[in-house]
């Protein structure tokens, strides 16, 4: 029963993306709103697969993170597409939703919780949700850096810009996206590894193993901090912090991947 | 179209036909249009209407075409104090499914100066509302009028005709929205003076730019055009202080040399906290150092770049207008559809196919019912048919007579709105209106 809810969730987030894909190159708003009303109507289903997991097992994880993952970027999309009127934030939660929930439904025979489930407990918890949530918010600070190196580029060159960019956000929505991202994702991910540090302690009676995720978290965290320090203290805009936001942003997912699959293996 | 003298004449002159001066001399800015009705008989002159633009004056008209072009010609040679003559000349006359082709054309913009501009839709609705309100458009003109402007919406939405810019100063606002988005946080700067400098700050104005600057070598001459943008005059030594405040710099001074260097702005953008800068150099020779292009978060264009994304788009333009021509042809079948099923005979050939359609089904339903025999049911369906026709005999009779007064089209139309015959339609025009 699960397996086909969870396929039909990945279903409708895949045609909700491509509605709203085909919208944006064919200039057809109605195709748009069709797009973000069958996305919402897999968010609504992955909502119901998530509550149940959480009812039968304790957990709200789903299969694996990613899962956990693609409906956090898909509720901070609606959660700053209605508050700031920000279309294009929908359309990029719907394409990283889309990507990682097939990612975790695909993967999910190699990507399972490492931890048991008895270990579990309140700090697990907050430790998960708060690390996908600044995850999230990274994702989408992610995207919109594509978008703004990409129209960057075009406009540096003055190159032709193709038809679909003039539905493209303008370079200050992009960076403002990035903004907020960051300013609110820094904080979340600090407060992510400090409990789970607490945790660790709770359960390895121990804060830090020197293990291989723990220490990449680190590294990633140290890079945040740089990028969280650049754009508030200095001020940094446009093209740097794009370029760092998406060096940020594939090193968690080279780590995260590597690391999870590396486990697997052992 | 021509049983019931409701021939669609379209006559008028444009600048593809006319120069300048005569446009000017045969314009109807203030058109009498209950006049020139009263020099035609109802029967003569049933609809008209007027669309006088800088670029064009035509006449739309339905009626006896042998009557009405001279009639109109002379009507216009008149008022204008010019000779038919010399407006022959000049004149394009269409008639009926070319005339339609024209009015969809002129609404969506492929028949203007510049393919794509968006007035030509508003000064055609201007057009209408006059002739509504003189009394003049009925039944043919109303439908071509609502039609005319779906078309124009439809090659619009469906096509890219006037998603680009065709002009330098309107190429410059749209790269601005590019990189700021919406202009209304945006400071601009005009360094000196000129034509095109002028446009592009009075295109940023329009789109709602925050504060325009004004710097000059002349202060005085800054502060007049600092009362014509409603912006604010700044001396030219203090060019540095302002450079800080500005998002977009329009440079256009009869300078030798570049009065922005590079280095000079690689601290203004520290000093802005890296805020984008958009500068466009508008001057010959140019008054911008070019390496400032390779700064981060610096974006400059020249005319020449400019001018290059005009050319482009006046391709791309010629391109989509190509796909709008398939648009408006498949309009024009349409309403040459509704055209000729707004006659008598066919009315009245529908109605009663569609009455005796229902008297069947009904007479059927009855039949398996009541289990009546063939005989008996063949016997019902008669009754039923012979029940319509009598029932439509009084309506079909009445609408007979009015074909003989001059509102006999509106009661077709209303004949046909009442029977439900343009079912499809007419829910087809009302979706889309």
């Amino acid at each position: 029963m699960k397996f086909y809810l969870s396929l039909m969730a990945g279903l409708l987030y895949c045609a909700g993306w491509i509605k709203i894909l085909l919208g944006y190159i064919r200039h057809k708003n109605k195709l748009k709103h069709l797009g973000q009303m069958t996305a919402i109507l897999g968010f609504g289903l992955h909502t119901l697969i998530l509550g149940l997991s959480m009812q039968k097992s304790g957990t709200f994880m789903g299969q694996n993170y990613f899962e956990l993952l693609s409906w956090t970027i898909l509720l901070l999309s609606l959660l700053i597409w209605i508050g700031k009127k920000l279309n294009f934030v929908f359309f990029l939660g719907t394409s990283m939703s889309f990507f990682f929930y097939t990612s975790g439904f695909l993967l999910s025979y190699k990507l399972k919780h490492s931890i048991a489930h008895q270990t579990i407990n309140f700090w697990f918890s907050l430790h998960i949700f708060s690390l996908s949530l600044s995850l999230s918010l990274l994702a989408l600070a992610f995207g919109s850096s594509l978008i703004y190196l990409y129209m960057e580029h075009k406009i540096k060159t003055k190159s032709k810009l193709p038809s679909f960019s003039r539905e493209m956000p303008s370079l200050t929505t992009c960076d403002r996206l990035n903004h907020l991202a960051i300013v609110w994702g820094f904080p979340i991910f600090s407060f992510s590894l400090l409990s789970g540090f607490i945790w660790a302690s709770l359960v390895w009676a121990k804060l830090f193993k020197w293990d291989l995720k723990e220490i990449l978290a680190l590294v990633i965290w140290s890079f945040f901090a740089y990028l969280f320090h650049q754009r508030l203290a200095l001020g940094w805009k446009g093209k740097k912090i794009a370029k760092l936001t998406i060096f940020i942003f594939i090193l968690f997912l080279v780590s995260f991947i590597g690391i999870s699959y590396l486990k697997n293996l052992t | 179209m021509q049983k019931m003298n409701t021939d669609i004449i379209l006559l008028g002159l444009n600048h593809k036909t006319a120069p300048v001066e005569v446009r000017e001399k045969y314009a109807l800015k203030d058109y009498p249009l209950g006049e020139i009705s009263s020099h035609f008989s109802p029967q003569v002159l049933k609809e008209i209407l007027i669309l006088s633009t800088c670029n064009r004056v035509e006449f739309l008209g339905v009626g006896q075409k042998e009557k009405i072009i001279p009639g109109i010609l002379r009507f216009w040679a008149n008022i204008c104090q010019g000779s038919e003559k010399e407006l022959g000349n000049y004149v394009y006359i269409y008639q009926d499914l070319t005339a339609i082709k024209h009015v969809f054309k002129v609404a969506s913009s492929l028949d203007s100066l510049v393919v794509g501009e968006p007035q030509i839709l508003g000064q055609l609705k201007t057009a209408y509302r006059k002739a509504l309100e003189a009394g003049t458009c009925k039944t043919i003109l109303n439908r071509l009028m609502h039609k005319a402007f779906f078309t124009a919406k439809r090659v619009r939405t469906e096509t890219q005709i006037a998603s680009k810019a065709v002009s330098i100063s309107y190429a410059a606002v749209k790269l601005a929205q590019k990189i700021f988005g919406n202009l209304s946080q945006a400071s601009a700067l005009l360094i000196g003076a000129g034509e095109m400098a002028e446009l592009a700050a009075l295109h940023l104005l329009h789109s709602g730019v925050k504060q325009i600057y004004i710097v000059n070598r002349t202060l005085s001459n800054a502060q007049e055009l600092a009362k014509r943008f409603k912006g604010k005059a700044i001396p030219y030594s203090d060019l540095d202080k302002i450079l800080i405040q500005a998002d977009i710099v329009i440079s256009s001074t009869g300078a030798p040399h570049t009065i922005i260097t590079s280095k000079q702005v690689k601290a203004i953008i520290k000093k802005r906290k890296y805020q984008p800068m958009f500068f466009i150099d508008i001057a010959v020779p140019r008054d911008i150092d070019p390496d400032l292009n390779q700064l981060d978060n610096v974006f400059l264009y020249d005319i020449d770049d400019l001018q290059e994304i005009v050319e482009e788009n006046m391709v791309s333009r010629q391109e989509e207008a190509k796909k709008a021509e398939a648009i408006i042809e498949e309009e024009t079948i349409k309403f040459k559809e509704w055209l000729q099923k707004l006659e008598l005979a066919p009315t009245i050939k529908e109605l009663m196919q569609k009455g005796e359609a229902l008297a069947q089904k009904e007479a059927e339903k009855t039949s398996k019912k009541l289990n009546l025999s063939p005989q008996e049911a063949k016997q019902l369906q008669v009754m039923a048919k012979a029940l319509v026709k009598k029932l439509y005999a009084n309506p079909i009779s009445f609408l007979k007579k009015t074909q003989q007064s001059t509102s006999s089209l509106d009661y077709l139309d209303l004949f046909r709105k009442i029977f439900n015959l343009d079912e499809n339609k007419h829910f087809y025009h009302k979706k889309n209106q």
